[in-house]
């Protein structure tokens, strides 16, 4: 159950497996308390009878999340957008963020919900919302900015995006190119009637291109390709952070780092976790007590054999 | 086709979706700018007044088929509507010139970082915001108005009266 709140997005927590083995876990539990308070296992086998409630919290928090919380989901907005989040009954406003915030990666998101106050989740934080674990996870963006072959800058859309004026990337889609399935993004600079296609290359795969030995393979690069009213391609480069370079006429400069997206997982809650571990220790550390202190762990005390009678 | 549209497919079932439109009420956020004239300018600086703020672009047509009717409601309404134009994205020189050129005489500001476009959920451009004077959004418009549908879409804005304290507004 704890590791249900530290890796909340593994997907074993929603199968019937999962829930099958908390299920029968829960019902060990059960018949081990029943035979407990019983007696079966004398006076100390009934003080882990508190123990066993512990479990029993336990067990039953994990299965009602798996159950009845949400799936694991992840919101991506840009910066500056609201998207509903219906599983948590709120919506996400993405914070704003300039290239040096993506940088940093210091944006935040603050869900909002009628009624209720809102909620800021930090980049580094986890919030619990009702039966769902909340957090940040940081996902690759980029901001863009175009100029011409002067250097005045030119207004940057992104016509298939939510956010029709955002020089923010989010590199939602994904294509195949070799081994690798690489996120990519497009953005146009209309004053020049450019579409410029930006694909996002890991470390990792940046080392094994022969021909990015100019580029700091510590750091993520984009491959740009330029594109005019006809779709016909202008050029491509290899673009670093921070770098200018100029494809079909526009002078394109990327700023790489991340901006978050919101994760929703189902995750037992905290209330529960904290109570049920608190119970099962107690019982314990009574049980054990009482052991050490001799009398109150015995066994009952058995009554006296009755005289045996005497033979003549 | 996609290159030279100002506009994406409005889509309020998407994500983030919805428009200007839906910031109706809302506190108008504010960001100071350089203006074309070299001042600085800001929507908080006209705190007290309507305001209609207009989002485009020099390159962007819709915006260049409005820009004659905004400069007349502009002159019309001057004392009672200020008119700022902020152009998203384009150098002084771009935005000053085709003022210039096209006798616009409101003020231009200068949104290198795309911030009014961004932040007032323009789906495309000309978006325009009417702010009414205690600082909240009256009313959000995508696409091209006409003169009358600017005398009617700040006409709420006059008809309200001056607040005594504006509360939580951002500009």
């Amino acid at each position: 159950m704890l590791a249900q709140d530290l890796y909340p997005t593994t997907p074993l927590y929603h199968t019937w497996q999962y829930a099958l083995a908390l299920t029968i876990a829960l019902v060990v539990v059960l018949a081990y308390a029943n035979g407990a308070r019983r007696g079966e296992d004398g006076v100390a086998g009934r003080r882990v009878l508190v123990s066993a409630a512990g479990a029993a919290v336990i067990v039953v928090a994990g299965l009602a999340s798996g159950l009845l919380g949400p799936d694991t989901a992840s919101v991506v907005g840009t910066p500056g957008t609201v998207v509903p989040v219906p599983a948590l009954g709120s919506a996400a406003f993405f914070g704003p963020a300039d290239a040096g915030a993506l940088v940093r990666g210091t944006a935040g998101v603050t869900l909002r919900r009628r009624n209720a106050a809102e909620i800021v989740v930090a980049p580094s934080g986890r919030r619990l919302v009702g039966e769902s674990l909340v957090y940040l996870e940081p996902r690759p963006a980029a901001y863009v900015e175009a100029f011409d072959a002067h250097g005045a800058r030119l207004t940057v859309t992104q016509p298939t995006s939510a956010s029709f004026l955002s020089p923010v990337l989010l590199f939602r889609d994904h294509q195949r190119i070799g081994a690798f399935d690489v996120p990519f993004d497009t953005f146009a600079a209309p004053a020049r009637h450019r579409v410029v296609r930006a694909i996002y290359f890991t470390p990792e795969q940046l080392r094994t291109f022969t021909h990015a030995d100019a580029l700091d393979a510590a750091h993520p690069a984009l491959v740009v390709t330029a594109s005019n009213d006809t779709g016909k391609q202008l050029g491509i480069a290899l673009l670093a952070s921070g770098r200018t370079v100029e494809l079909g006429g526009v002078r394109v400069r990327a700023t790489i780092g991340t901006y978050p997206a919101l994760t929703v997982a189902a995750a037992p809650a905290t209330w529960a976790l904290l109570a049920g571990i608190a119970l099962f220790l107690a019982g314990i550390v009574w049980s054990a007590l009482g052991a050490r202190g001799g009398g109150a762990v015995r066994a009952e005390p058995q009554p006296p054999n009755p005289p045996q009678p005497q033979r003549a | 086709m996609f290159l030279s549209a100002c506009y994406n497919a409005p889509d309020p079932g998407k994500a983030g979706g919805g428009g200007p439109g839906m910031l109706a009420g809302a506190p108008a956020q504010s960001f100071e700018l350089r203006r074309t004239d070299g001042r600085t300018d800001s929507l908080a600086r006209h705190r007290g007044q309507v305001v209609l703020l207009n989002i485009w672009a020099t390159w962007c047509p819709p915006c260049q088929e409005e820009m004659p009717a905004l400069q007349r409601f502009a002159r019309e309404n001057a004392g009672k509507v200020v008119v700022l134009g902020v152009d998203q994205g384009e150098s002084a020189a771009a935005a000053g010139g085709y003022a210039r050129e096209h006798g616009v005489t409101f003020p231009i500001l200068l949104d290198e970082q795309q911030q009014y476009g961004r932040t007032y959920a323009a789906l495309g451009m000309p978006t325009s915001v009417i702010v009414g004077r205690d600082g909240r959004v009256v009313k959000g418009v995508d696409g091209a108005m006409t003169i009358e549908q600017m005398r009617a879409a700040v006409a709420p804005a006059l008809a309200a009266a001056a607040p005594q304290r504006a509360h939580g507004a951002s500009i």
